[in-house]
């Protein structure tokens, strides 16, 4: 996996966390699964299509994940229902987009699913064939994991590519 | 209820289990949940982007799983191994795969996403604002059910790469 698409992640979840959750990031090692995850209490999944494909993963504890949306939407939750998981997709969502601005900058155009909340604890995720790099990234509020297992789509890439010129037919004269 | 988004998948998956695995299935009664969806053994989810767009469940008990395993694969699975589940994951991805296709054939252009296996009978999903429409198909060892989290996406505007040049008069 090249680290050029790892970084838009990494950059791009400490900004909305420091600016959404207002919360200090500090990222911890980035480590590489081929095992399935084994999931913690709430995961947002989101899928990428286009120059990069594959699922983006966010898993964090129920406790961290209503203490953020509880300061995100500036309302105390206590119980994860479903706005707040509404709010921890949108969270992850936001991630995932703004990370795939830098993306688009680095010359990969990518598109992204709707996401999907799983709550609860243990559920295996396998992602097959591609290997996983975990981010994890602590914060006042508790440990968010980003899980991207994505790769570089080559095919797409050279379909959508601007530099490609339709071959035009010479007018028979 | 939006037939043209279910219609290709369920004739997607009748054509795929037929040449996967010899088997006639069955459709059975919709439904339209709004809820979250408590999991089976087995899920698969493959995402959609495109004229569709959405999240698209294939769902089974854990004997489904292995029966289908073992007709796709020529195999006799007793459990759900590695191997089995990258058949299962092969199978919802190829019936999505058709079904795209079809979608395509009848104008609504989709890219389809890699398919990502769950295991965890009892955790909930939610799709959060997209109702979900459920499909059970009847096989010979209990139901391989769809369930459809789609709408109809924003028509991206066409790349100008793509546009025809005009003959010059």
């Amino acid at each position: 996996m090249d680290v050029e698409m790892l970084k838009p992640f990494v950059e791009g979840a400490a900004e909305v966390l420091q600016i959404e959750v207002k919360t200090t990031v500090d990222k911890g090692n980035l480590t590489l699964q081929k095992s399935a995850l084994t999931t913690d209490e709430v995961t947002v999944m989101l899928n990428l299509v286009g120059d990069i494909r594959g699922v983006v993963l966010f898993c964090l504890s129920q406790e961290t994940g209503l203490k953020m949306v509880s300061r995100i939407l500036e309302q105390e939750f206590t119980e994860f229902d479903s706005m707040a998981q509404s709010g921890i997709a949108e969270l992850g969502n936001v991630i995932t987009g703004r990370s795939t601005v830098k993306l688009s900058k680095a010359g990969y155009r990518v598109d992204i699913s709707p996401p999907t909340v799983i709550t609860g604890k243990d559920v295996k995720i396998s992602t097959l064939d591609f290997a996983r790099i975990v981010v994890p990234l602590k914060t006042e509020l508790g440990t968010i994991e980003i899980h991207l297992a994505i790769r570089e789509n080559k095919q797409e890439r050279l379909a959508n590519s601007d530099d490609f010129a339709p071959i035009i037919a010479p007018q028979a004269s | 209820m939006n037939v043209t988004f279910l219609n290709p998948f369920v004739e997607a998956a009748y054509e795929v289990l037929i040449q996967e695995t010899g088997e006639k299935i069955q459709r059975g009664d919709l439904s339209l949940e709004n809820g979250h969806y408590v999991m089976d053994d087995v899920t698969v989810i493959i995402a959609l982007v495109g004229a569709v767009e959405g999240n698209v469940f294939y769902s089974m008990s854990e004997s489904t799983a292995t029966h289908l395993a073992s007709k796709m694969l020529g195999e006799n699975f007793s459990k759900l191994d590695g191997l089995a589940q990258s058949g299962i994951a092969e199978l919802s991805n190829v019936i999505t795969g058709r079904a795209g296709m079809k979608l395509a054939q009848a104008g609504y252009e989709v890219t389809i996403s890699p398919p990502t296996l769950l295991l965890g009978k009892g955790a909930t999903i939610s799709t959060l604002d997209f109702p979900r429409i459920i499909v059970p198909l009847q096989t010979l060892e209990g139901d391989l059910v769809i369930h459809l989290a789609i709408r109809e996406g924003i028509k991206p505007a066409m790349k100008i790469s793509q546009m025809i040049v005009p003959p010059k008069v």
